[in-house]
C-alpha cells in the first residue's frame, strides 16, 4: 500500500475537473478564432449562424470523441495492463488498434459500410477480437513479459501491413493519405454521425471492462489463488477480450489508431492510487479522456500547414513512457 | 531441345526485324498526316481522341478510358494503352508523340535516341490556352482545319452563356479540404459564369487546404465539388458531407471536364450555369 495515496474519490474529482478543462478548451480554440462571448451566445441558442455551426457540428462533436475514445483507450490500457500482469500492455502496442483500423479500412473501402452503418464498428471490433485471439493463443501462458511484446508486435505489424494492401488492393486513387489518417488517428473533421457509431460501443466495452475490478485484484496473487478465492477466470478472461474489442473497435472506427493513451495514462495514474489494478480503472477512464482532449487540443493549436496526426503527438508523449520501462525490465532480457 | 527453341525464336525475331526494316518510317521528319500518334499524357489524350481519325492513333495514357477522368473517354475504346515504358513506345515505332511536354518524359528520356517527332503542349490555365493547344494538335496531326472548326464550335457554345452567379463567392472544395485557388482553369470557369472565387477573396495560393471550420466562417454562396465525391467512399470524400456544410448550396461537376485544358470546357461552363440558375430557382 502507497502511503503517500490520496483517498480515492479525490483523485478521481481532481482528474474529472481536468478533463472538464480540457473538454471547455476543446470547445474554445479550433481553426477559426471566435470570441467566448459569441460562442457562449450561441451556446445558448441566441448567436449567429456561423457560430452555433461550429460551435455544435464542428466543436462538439469533436470534443465528445475525444472524450470517449480517450477514456476507453485509457480505461483499455488499464485493464489489459491488470489482466496480463504486464507494464507494457495496452491496445495500440499490443496490435489490437491496428487490427480494429483493418476491420474498419475494410467495411468502408470495399462498400460494406454503406450497407448498414452499424457494420463499420462490427468489422472493427471483429479486427480487434481476432487479434486478441490470436495474441492469447500466441502468448497467453508464456512467463516472459518479453513474449506478450514480441507477439504484439507480430499481431500488430501484420494488421498495419493488411491495411495498407487493403487500401492499395481498394479502387482508391488517394490510398497513401488514406492510409496515414488510419494508422496515425485523427478527429479531424468528425461529426455527430461518428459519434453515434463510436458511443455506445465505447459504452459497452468500458462497462465489460469495469466490471472485472474485483477478478483482476485477485489475479495478482496469481490464477490458482484468484480461483480459490472464487474467480471465475474463463469468464473473466471472456469480459476482458469482448470488452476491448467492442470498445476499442468502435474507437478505432471512427478515429484511427491512435496510439500510447493506454500505455501513459496508467502509469501516471498508477503511483497516485494503492497500485491494485481495480483502483487505477476508473481514474485512467477519466485521466485517459483529459489526456486525448488536450493531445487534440494541440494538435489544433500547434501551427502546421497540415493538421497534425493525434497519434503523432500521443507518440511523443508515450515513447518516454514505453523507453523509462525498457530500461527498467532490461534485466530480464 | 532448348537450343533448338532458341534458334527457332531467334529467327523469328529476325524475321520481324526484316518486316520492320521494310515498312516504310520516314524518321526524323513528321509525316504530314502521322499514322502512328502516340499520347503520353491524360490531357493530351484528349486532344488527340477530339481531333484525328481513330486510325491514326497507336497508343493512350492508361487513365484514357477512364470516365471519371477524361472527357473523351468513349471515344477511347479499343486504343490500345500504354503504361508509360519505353519498351512500348519503341515496339509502337510512332510517327508522333504528343506530350504536355512530350520532351521531358522519363520514357522517351530512357529511350537510346530520341528520333521521333515530338509535339510538346503546354498546360492550359486559360480557355485561350485550350485554343492555342487545339490548333497546334490540329495541324500536328494533319488536320488543321478540323482544329478551327472546334475551336468555332466552342466559341458558339460559349457565346449565348449566361452569368447567373451575380458577383457571389463560391469555393472550389475538393477531398480533404483542398481549395482550387487563383490562375486555373476552374477559377477561370468561375468568372466565366460571374461568380468570385473564395481563394482569391482569401488570397490563398492555386491549391491550399481550408479546414470545415473555416469554410464554415467564410460562408460561401455556393460549394463547387467533384461529382466523384458525391457518394462517400473513404475519410477524403467524407469530409464533404460533414453536416456543418449542409447549408451551403452545392454544384456538382465531373472531375474529367476541369482537370484538362480540353473540348469539355464548354460543357462544363454551361452545366456550371445552369446549376447556378437551377439553385437560384429552387431557393425563390
Amino acid at each position: 500500500m502507497n502511503r503517500f495515496a490520496p483517498p480515492r474519490w479525490s483523485l478521481i474529482a481532481a482528474l474529472a475537473a481536468l478533463a472538464l478543462v480540457a473538454a471547455v478548451a476543446s470547445l474554445l480554440f479550433g481553426a477559426v478564432d471566435l470570441s467566448v462571448a459569441r460562442l457562449f451566445a450561441a451556446a445558448t441558442g441566441s448567436g449567429d449562424k456561423v457560430a452555433s455551426i461550429i460551435l455544435f457540428d464542428l466543436r462538439l462533436p469533436r470534443t465528445v470523441l475525444a472524450l470517449a475514445v480517450g477514456a476507453m483507450l485509457g480505461l483499455a490500457g488499464a485493464a489489459l495492463q491488470g489482466y496480463l500482469r504486464n507494464p507494457l500492455a495496452e491496445p495500440s502496442v499490443l496490435g489490437t488498434s491496428n487490427a480494429a483500423a483493418l476491420g474498419g479500412v475494410a467495411a468502408i473501402y470495399f462498400g460494406l459500410a454503406e450497407i448498414h452503418p452499424i457494420i463499420l464498428p462490427l468489422l472493427a471490433t471483429g479486427g480487434a477480437l481476432v487479434s486478441l485471439a490470436l495474441l492469447f493463443v500466441l502468448a497467453g501462458k508464456a512467463e516472459s513479459p518479453l513474449t506478450l511484446i514480441l507477439a504484439g508486435i507480430a499481431v500488430g505489424t501484420l494488421a498495419v501491413a493488411g491495411t495498407s494492401l487493403a487500401l492499395n488492393l481498394s479502387p482508391n486513387p488517394f490510398a497513401a493519405m488514406e492510409i496515414m489518417t488510419w494508422l496515425l488517428g485523427s478527429l479531424e473533421n468528425r461529426s455527430f454521425d461518428h459519434v453515434w457509431i463510436a458511443l455506445p460501443c465505447i459504452a459497452i466495452g468500458a462497462a465489460m471492462l469495469l466490471w472485472n475490478g474485483r477478478a483482476l485484484d485477485a489475479l495478482t496473487l496469481g490464477e490458482d489463488a484468484a480461483q480459490a478465492l472464487g474467480t471465475d477466470l474463463q469468464k473473466t478472461r471472456l469480459r476482458l477480450l469482448i470488452g476491448t474489442a467492442i470498445g476499442v473497435g468502435g474507437a478505432v472506427a471512427v478515429t484511427g489508431a491512435i496510439g500510447f493513451v493506454g500505455l501513459i495514462v496508467p502509469h501516471l495514474i498508477r503511483p497516485l492510487t494503492d497500485r491494485s489494478p481495480s483502483a487505477i480503472l476508473l481514474p485512467s477512464a477519466i485521466g485517459g479522456a483529459a489526456l486525448l482532449t488536450l493531445a487534440d487540443l494541440g494538435v489544433r493549436i500547434i501551427p502546421t500547414t497540415n493538421e497534425l496526426k493525434l497519434g503523432v503527438v500521443t507518440a511523443f508523449l508515450g515513447v518516454p513512457v514505453f523507453l523509462v520501462h525498457l530500461m527498467r525490465e532490461r534485466r530480464l532480457w | 531441345m532448348r537450343r533448338l527453341g532458341l534458334a527457332a525464336a531467334a529467327a523469328l525475331l529476325g524475321a520481324a526485324g526484316l518486316l520492320w526494316a521494310a515498312s516504310p518510317a520516314p524518321r526524323a521528319k513528321a509525316p504530314r498526316v502521322p499514322q502512328r500518334i502516340v499520347s503520353i499524357n491524360l490531357c493530351a489524350d484528349q486532344l488527340v481522341l477530339a481531333l484525328a481519325d481513330k486510325g491514326q492513333i497507336a497508343g493512350l495514357t492508361k487513365n484514357a478510358t477512364d470516365a471519371e477522368m477524361s472527357g473523351e473517354a468513349a471515344k477511347a475504346q479499343g486504343i490500345p494503352q500504354l503504361s508509360n515504358s519505353a519498351e512500348q513506345i519503341l515496339a509502337i515505332e510512332p510517327d508522333l508523340i504528343v506530350g504536355m511536354p512530350a520532351s521531358r518524359s522519363a520514357a522517351l528520356s530512357a529511350l537510346p535516341e530520341q528520333t521521333y517527332p515530338l509535339l510538346d503542349l503546354d498546360t492550359a490555365n486559360t480557355l485561350g490556352g485550350i485554343y492555342a493547344s487545339i490548333r497546334q494538335t490540329a495541324v500536328a496531326i494533319g488536320h488543321p482545319e478540323r482544329g478551327d472548326a472546334l475551336v468555332a464550335r466552342m466559341e458558339g457554345e460559349l457565346a449565348g452563356l449566361p452569368k447567373p452567379g451575380r458577383g457571389r463567392v463560391a469555393a472550389y472544395y475538393q477531398r480533404r479540404g483542398y481549395m482550387t485557388g487563383t490562375g486555373t482553369l476552374i477559377d477561370e470557369l468561375m468568372m466565366r459564369v460571374g461568380l468570385v472565387n473564395l481563394a482569391g477573396k482569401l488570397g490563398k495560393p492555386p491549391l491550399s487546404q481550408l479546414s470545415i471550420e473555416e469554410m464554415v466562417a467564410a460562408q460561401p454562396d455556393y460549394l463547387i465539388v467533384e461529382s466523384a465525391t458525391d457518394k462517400v467512399t473513404d475519410q477524403g470524400s467524407e469530409m464533404l458531407h460533414h453536416p456543418a456544410l449542409k447549408d451551403i448550396p452545392r454544384i456538382s461537376m465531373p472531375q474529367a471536364w476541369t482537370v484538362c485544358g480540353s473540348p469539355a470546357y464548354t460543357q462544363a461552363a454551361r452545366s456550371m450555369a445552369a446549376q447556378i440558375v437551377r439553385l437560384d430557382g429552387g431557393r425563390s
